[in-house]
């Protein structure tokens, strides 16, 4: 038992800014978003090796311009790789790619690793490294205060067509607020009843009743607290005037410079340089290369 | 004569989700511009139902409610309604929306639609208001409790309001944090705000002009504070007690029957006392004797023994390596020995949670080593559970941590958990809620949630008590009680002293250290400042005051009268001992 057994704040690490200082810190949250979210589409579609890792060297100048260590970077993307390698083997095996012209490496039953399986798990890997990157570097170099602002004034203007953007962004705002006192709460809880004999630590067995029933001392008073803070909470909102997104004024404004619009056109042109990329023949290029390499 | 700023005409109102029982019944107040009025009464006398009439938060089943002129039920109005009377409530967590201080301060403005420009303007005011300026930029949930309220009253006070209510907001604050909001609320009456302040605690209601007392939803006294707090009988029927000046002029009446009971201000009192000792010239100036400890709790004897709780030199780092580490405790050292009842007091942050923590192992130190009765924490193989048995830990706001629907269940799981047999279980249940004066056979299968606030409290206490621990370490354990609620707990925790039993409790509640402690510790930065016996601890007023803590009102009262030169001992703890000790003077001098 480490002494730490009940740190839950430990693993509840929500909008891990690192703050550096840099140009990309310092852009407006807005361009930003839009940015990350152009990388994301652009990336979903995108199906070139050649273009992914296009895509890939634009976030990795992003990194380098965040300041952003990039060892720091890699050990975000650590606890996902035994996820990421058993999608790639489920991809592998469970989606076939083995049209006639392929190469076939390997044939077990009714398993059969060809060329294109290869390059299809090379170009998950690929995708998934480039959002992953992406995101993060979003998340470390904007707080999340800039990150709900941003989203609110990125989506008032859909606000006419019937979309609850300031609705959303609130949300998002108290959600953040009350995750690191829901965590704090749980906490206090299991060391109240850990005083009083209560055995968390121990999962034994597959007895799924009875671990959930040594769950109740814990999810009975959690319930019945957050359900009073959220009565609290909408009274405080209700006494501040709060009547929803209409007729709102707001204390944040955001003002892009030429240097942003400068970034959001050199991401737009690199992403739409990597789609294109995808006509040509340097995808078919590259699982020719793989094939040969392997014999 | 003015316009009443509200106007509560015979309102009742009944919870519709509750027992049926009206939580006000025919409730009339009117409050003027630039009034102070404080509303008291015990935990549900309806205080909190009647402060969210004043802002049509509630709107009441019969009669009306006027503010400024609006009609509280006329919904076109609210916002002028809302936007006149700003809210403060009692828990500082559940009233902050946002991440950020400035955006938070600006919620309401933006919600009205304040212009853009001007924003910034009411969020810089609201804040320099509170004492908050140029902290807009700080993370919200970073602050403490006592920055908090102060951000919440900015947060109504950039809406511009022209009246405060505040609904017990310093109920869960240190004693810096509560002198400090209640100079706040001061300067912002001063200035011309009306404020309207709910609260169960008299020295706060004595702050005010005027003092609303409500029980069992209706107002049985209305007055200045010198009349509502003269009439103690009243009070008393109310679940509430008079501040400690009126309390002792109470007692001193018993013996002078013409002694003015109408006082409030402690000079006054100290003047009133020399005349009734006779002209203060005439006062000898000999030093009083110092009262002492006859009828202490026995301490010769057992402290050959060894120390059942030994702290070495304890350190704990909170999310040790990571960019949030909190260094809470930095070499502690502390003893607790068969029989004592000690107290730690502090600011909030010190470290107090971290160390009672520490007694029964829930936490570990990083460094140091920590002895409890024969157990040592630094040893991997050291059985916590069993010492978890002997050492019951009661958290703050226990009552929040019950689970079970039915009262006896709750207490049950303690002796479950540690393997008792039902019937084992059965008996200890009973012992456990009969000593926390909840009988068993009329408790037992009460529903948990329809317990009053005190008495789950005292449930929640029954709960650890029935393990039948040798050292009973609780958390705060008044905080948030109302004055009787506060009393019965006392007295129960001073019954189920023994010698072979040990209590080591915090608090914020000087009052409370005074009546239970025999030795106090002071803990300030993650370290002990100093500790002593309770007597030598509050006769160094320095030592507290360093750490924004008060003395207890009795001792508080001492000092005041010897500064008058009234030569009363200044290391009194108790209101009775005070006053014997006033009427002892006055039979000396006649003796003389």
């Amino acid at each position: 038992m480490s002494a730490s057994e009940f740190e839950l704040l430990r693993t509840v690490t929500l909008g891990q800014y690192l703050p550096t200082g840099s140009a990309i810190h310092r852009a407006d949250p807005r361009i930003k978003l839009l940015a990350g979210l152009l990388l994301v589409v652009a990336v979903t579609a995108m199906s070139s090796i050649a273009g992914l890792c296009l895509s890939f060297a634009l976030v990795l100048v992003g990194f380098l311009a965040a300041r952003i260590p990039l060892g720091y970077a890699l050990s975000g993307v650590k606890p996902m790789l035994p996820f990421l390698a058993l999608l790639g083997i489920l991809q592998a095996i469970a989606i076939p790619q083995n049209d006639a012209n392929t190469t076939v490496f390997w044939r077990w039953a009714f398993i059969t690793l060809t060329a294109r399986d290869a390059v299809a798990v090379a170009l998950l890997f690929l995708k998934f490294s480039v959002l992953v990157w992406g995101l993060s570097l979003l998340s470390f170099t904007t707080t999340t205060t800039e990150l709900t602002h941003g989203t609110e004034h990125l989506l008032r203007p859909l606000q006419r067509v019937g979309l609850p953007a300031h609705e959303f962004a609130l949300t998002l705002n108290v959600a953040l607020r009350f995750v690191p006192l829901l965590a704090q709460e749980t906490e206090r809880l299991m060391k109240a009843q850990a005083s009083r004999g209560a055995d968390f630590g121990a999962g034994r067995g597959w007895n799924f009743v009875r671990r959930f029933r040594r769950l109740i001392p814990l999810l009975v008073p959690l319930i019945l607290s957050t359900l009073q803070r959220a009565e609290d909470l909408i009274l405080a909102m209700e006494a501040r005037c709060y009547t929803g997104g209409k007729g709102r004024t707001y204390l944040v404004h955001f003002r892009a410079r030429a240097s942003d619009y400068a970034m959001l056109a050199l991401v737009v042109v690199v992403l739409a340089a990597a789609l294109a990329a995808s006509a040509t023949p340097a995808d078919a290029l590259a699982w020719r290369a793989i094939s040969t390499l392997w014999r | 004569m003015t316009e009443p700023l509200i106007r509560v005409q015979n309102i009742s109102y009944t919870y519709p989700a509750g027992t049926g029982k009206p939580a006000l019944r025919d409730v009339s107040l009117t409050v003027n511009p630039g009034d102070y009025i404080a509303i008291v009464g015990a935990n549900g006398s309806g205080k909190s139902t009647l402060a969210r009439h004043l802002n049509a938060l509630l709107v009441p089943n019969e009669g009306e409610v006027w503010v400024n002129g609006w009609n509280t039920r006329d919904r076109a109005h609210i916002r002028d309604i809302r936007r006149t009377v700003g809210m403060v409530f009692q828990v500082p967590d559940n009233q902050i929306v946002a991440t950020i201080v400035e955006d938070d301060v600006a919620f309401g403005p933006e919600n009205l639609g304040v212009p853009d420009e001007e924003l910034p303007t009411r969020v810089a005011e609201a804040l320099a208001a509170v004492g908050l300026e140029g902290q807009g930029q700080r993370a919200s949930h970073l602050l403490s409790a006592g920055q908090k309220q102060r951000l919440a009253i900015a947060a109504a006070l950039a809406m511009k309001p022209l009246c405060l209510v505040l609904d017990e907001a310093t109920a869960m604050l240190d004693p810096a944090g509560k002198a400090a909001l209640l100079d706040i609320l001061r300067r912002l009456h001063d200035a011309g705000t009306t404020i309207i302040a709910v609260t169960h605690s008299m020295s706060e209601a004595a702050e005010a002009d005027r003092i609303v007392v409500l029980s069992d939803g209706q107002i049985v006294a209305e007055g200045s504070p010198a009349r509502v707090f003269g009439d103690a009988a009243l009070l008393e029927q109310c679940g509430l007690e008079a501040p400690p000046v009126a309390r002792l002029a109470h007692l001193l009446a018993h013996h002078w029957p013409d002694f003015p009971t109408d006082i409030l201000d402690p000079e006054a009192l100290a003047d009133a006392v020399c005349r009734f000792l006779a002209a203060p010239g005439a006062v000898p100036t000999t030093p009083a004797d110092d009262v002492s400890d006859g009828a202490g709790w026995p301490s010769s004897g057992i402290a050959a023994q060894d120390p059942w709780v030994a702290l070495d030199n304890v350190h704990y780092t909170y999310l040790q390596g990571t960019p949030l580490e909190n260094r809470a405790l930095r070499g502690v050292h502390m003893e607790v020995r068969a029989g004592e009842t000690v107290a730690i007091i502090g600011p909030t942050g010190s470290g107090k949670s971290t160390l009672l923590q520490h007694l029964n192992g829930l936490l570990r130190p990083h460094s140091g080593r920590v002895r409890v009765l024969g157990y040592d924490l630094a040893d991997p193989r050291c059985d916590v559970r069993a010492l978890r048995k002997r050492v019951g830990l009661v958290f703050q706001q226990p009552e929040a941590q019950l689970f079970e629907r039915y009262a006896g269940d709750d207490v049950a799981f303690g002796p479950l958990m540690f393997g008792a047999s039902i019937d084992e279980a059965r008996e200890r249940v009973r012992a456990a809620m009969n000593s926390v004066g909840l009988p068993f056979e009329a408790y037992k299968d009460r529903l948990t949630l329809a317990l009053s606030g005190g008495e789950r409290r005292r449930l929640a206490l029954a709960g650890v008590l029935a393990l039948d621990p040798q050292i009973l370490a609780l958390d705060e354990p008044t905080a948030g009680l109302d004055p009787k609620g506060r009393d019965d707990l006392i007295a129960l925790l001073r019954q189920w002293r023994r010698a072979d039993r040990a209590i080591v409790f915090s608090s914020h509640n000087m009052d409370d250290v005074a009546l239970l402690a025999d030795r106090v510790y002071i803990v300030a930065d993650g370290q002990i400042a100093h500790s002593g016996p309770t007597r030598q601890v509050f006769a160094n007023p320095g030592w507290l005051a360093e750490f924004g803590l008060g003395l207890p009102p009795a001792t508080a009262l001492a000092h005041t009268l010897a500064l008058r030169g009234c030569p009363v001992p200044t290391n009194v703890l108790s209101l009775e001992e005070l006053a014997q000790a006033i009427v002892r003077l006055a039979d000396e001098r006649i003796r003389v």
